[in-house]
């Protein structure tokens, strides 16, 4: 039962890392693959302020959303304003470089990794209780990211994503549009990264680094990016696949690398077969309004 | 009649090609200029010089009285100023009525605050600019085509999208290029009649055109340029009746 239970919150929290992701990429195009370092900060912030100051775990859990925001606001200005695409430069060298500074950081576990986080919910109302949060919060970042990509700042991103110059031109702020969605994209990541420290009570900084970034961007690769359903299809298949392997009972030496290898093959073969992916969203913006008016 | 766009001393090259030479230009309320020159006179740099999508190396621009050089393109489009494409530049994954919507100078919902604690403000707001980009489609002619993708309407109805577009601003500046190359029927006479009316509201307007009874039929005056040089301005029947500038036109 624990198992299960852990595979569902496994679950939902990639269905978080995934569907924020493709708000970012999908729906704002804004290329970048820095995802887990984003949920990164959120567990370590949130781990910290929970073990070291004392912080009541939610309250920690938003702190590490903030962090994640912060955080990646002052990547992407910078990046941003020079032009799009020094952010996937800048992004990984800011997720590798500060993978590798955590590692040297005794503070806050080292290479070793953080251990005796504060659990939440678990002792006092059950690990199913936990799940049963990590779902609703999961259903609610569908939810969200459906939300802003239907209404007027998913219109906006479609332009965007089809003509800067234009969009520029028409008085909409790019940059602002592109900071703001990489924000709150990688805040949703930094809360999802103090779901998974309260729960699992050990993070270590090797489990955010490229293999992560490669499995969130397989999800939303072989879901389908713009669509709704596409990044919770993708997190469920793409963490149900690693699972099933775990049962052939390979050496975890060997375990590693072959996920990252059947990631990579798995976005190689979608990218030819199948770029669209499992679901496959439509190439003409519909908002939610409707809009058909017949007069 | 008050200058709403006045451009001084405007220099730009590329390397060794002038595209801007000493540009002295005023657009006033409620007139039509036309640009003429042949190609590559930097016509089309002059519109990217004004709108902020090329830097200019010396010189300054103001709206209605105000300096406009340090502003990016937005905030530029946003005390006014609006411009259509050469080469259309519209949304592919939007439909007609959506690419027009995005139009307004305040569009609503940009800000994320409103966006989220005002959700029915903003609703409010979108629903209004919605109304409005019917009417304008409606005045362009493009109201049996609002909910078709940009793609699969004719070449004239995409420059009007253009054009409809621009209007959503409520433009004191509208610049416009080329808006007749490759345009036909229906659209040309809806182009002629829409870009009339917009000046007779009060709006600066510059045409650069290469079909001169357009030109001539539309435009208060006339500029002539070539190699980034404002030659000679005058109505567009004397520019068109001088043989030097004439000469000019065809080339050598
Ligand atoms: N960004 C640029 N870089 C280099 N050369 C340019 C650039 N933009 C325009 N030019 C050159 O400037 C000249 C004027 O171009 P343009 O303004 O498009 O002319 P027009 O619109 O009058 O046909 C052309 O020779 C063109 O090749
Ligand atoms: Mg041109």
């Amino acid at each position: 039962m624990e198992y299960v239970v852990t595979i569902i919150i496994l679950v939902g929290l990639f269905v978080i890392l995934a569907a924020s992701f493709d708000l970012i990429i999908g729906y704002c195009g804004l290329i970048s693959i820095a995802h887990p370092i984003f949920y990164a900060i959120g567990a370590y912030t949130s781990a910290m302020l929970a073990k070291e100051a004392g912080f009541p775990v939610p309250l920690a859990m938003l702190m590490g959303a903030g962090a994640a925001l912060v955080s990646s606001i002052l990547v992407a200005l910078p990046s941003l304003r020079v032009s799009g695409d020094y952010l996937l430069i800048a992004s990984i060298g800011f997720q590798l470089g500060l993978i590798e500074l955590a590692k040297h950081f005794h503070e806050i576990g080292g290479a070793g990794g953080l251990t005796n986080i504060p659990p939440f919910l678990i002792r006092e109302v059950g690990r199913e209780a936990y799940a049963v949060l990590v779902v609703v919060i999961a259903a609610l970042t569908v939810w969200f990211v459906r939300w802003m990509a239907t209404g007027p700042y998913g219109r906006m991103m479609s332009a965007l994503r089809d003509d800067e110059l234009a969009f520029s031109m028409l008085g909409r702020n790019a940059i602002w549009v592109k900071v703001s969605v990489f924000g709150i994209g990688s805040a949703i990541a930094g809360l999802a990264g103090g779901l998974y420290a309260h729960y699992f009570r050990f993070i270590e900084p090797d489990q955010f680094g490229l293999l992560a970034s490669s499995a969130v961007l397989t999800m939303v690769v072989v879901g389908g990016m713009r669509t709704t359903w596409g990044p919770v299809v993708g997190a469920i298949v793409l963490q149900l696949l690693p699972q099933v392997i775990t049962f052939f009972g390979l050496p975890p030496s060997v375990l590693g690398p072959l996920q990252g290898i059947m990631f990579t093959g798995l976005v190689l073969v979608f990218m030819f077969m199948r770029p669209q992916g499992l679901i496959a969203a439509s190439d003409l913006w519909r908002g939610r309004e409707g809009g058909a008016r017949h007069d | 009649m008050t200058d709403v766009l006045r451009i001084r001393d405007l220099n730009k090259s590329f390397g060794g090609i002038v595209v801007a030479d000493d540009i002295n230009l005023d657009l006033r309320a409620g007139r039509v200029l036309g640009l003429i020159g042949p190609n590559g006179a930097g016509k089309t740099s002059l519109f990217n010089l004004v709108t902020g999508v090329v830097k200019p190396d010396t010189g300054s621009i103001t709206l209605d009285g105000q300096s406009i050089d340090a502003l990016p393109i937005y905030q530029r489009a946003r005390r006014g100023l609006a411009r259509t494409w050469q080469n259309l530049r519209l949304f592919p994954s939007l439909s007609v009525l959506d690419n027009v919507m995005l139009g307004p100078r305040d569009y609503p919902g940009e800000k994320l605050t409103s966006l989220i604690f005002d959700a029915r403000g903003v609703a409010r707001r979108q629903a209004e600019e919605r109304d409005r980009a019917h009417a304008i489609l409606k005045r362009t002619g493009l109201a049996g085509v609002a909910q078709s993708r940009v793609q699969d309407i004719a070449y004239g109805q995409q420059k009007l999208v253009g054009v409809a577009r621009a209007l959503m601003n409520d433009a004191r500046c509208l610049l416009l290029d080329e808006p007749m190359a490759g345009v036909e029927g229906q659209a040309y006479g809806a182009i002629q009649r829409v870009v009339r009316d917009i000046a007779e509201s009060g709006v600066a307007v510059c045409v650069v055109e290469h079909n001169v009874a357009f030109v001539r039929d539309l435009c208060d005056e006339g500029v002539f340029m070539f190699a980034g040089k404002v030659l000679a301005r005058g109505t567009v029947g004397e520019l068109i009746a001088d043989p030097r500038l004439t000469e000019l036109y065809f080339g050598t």
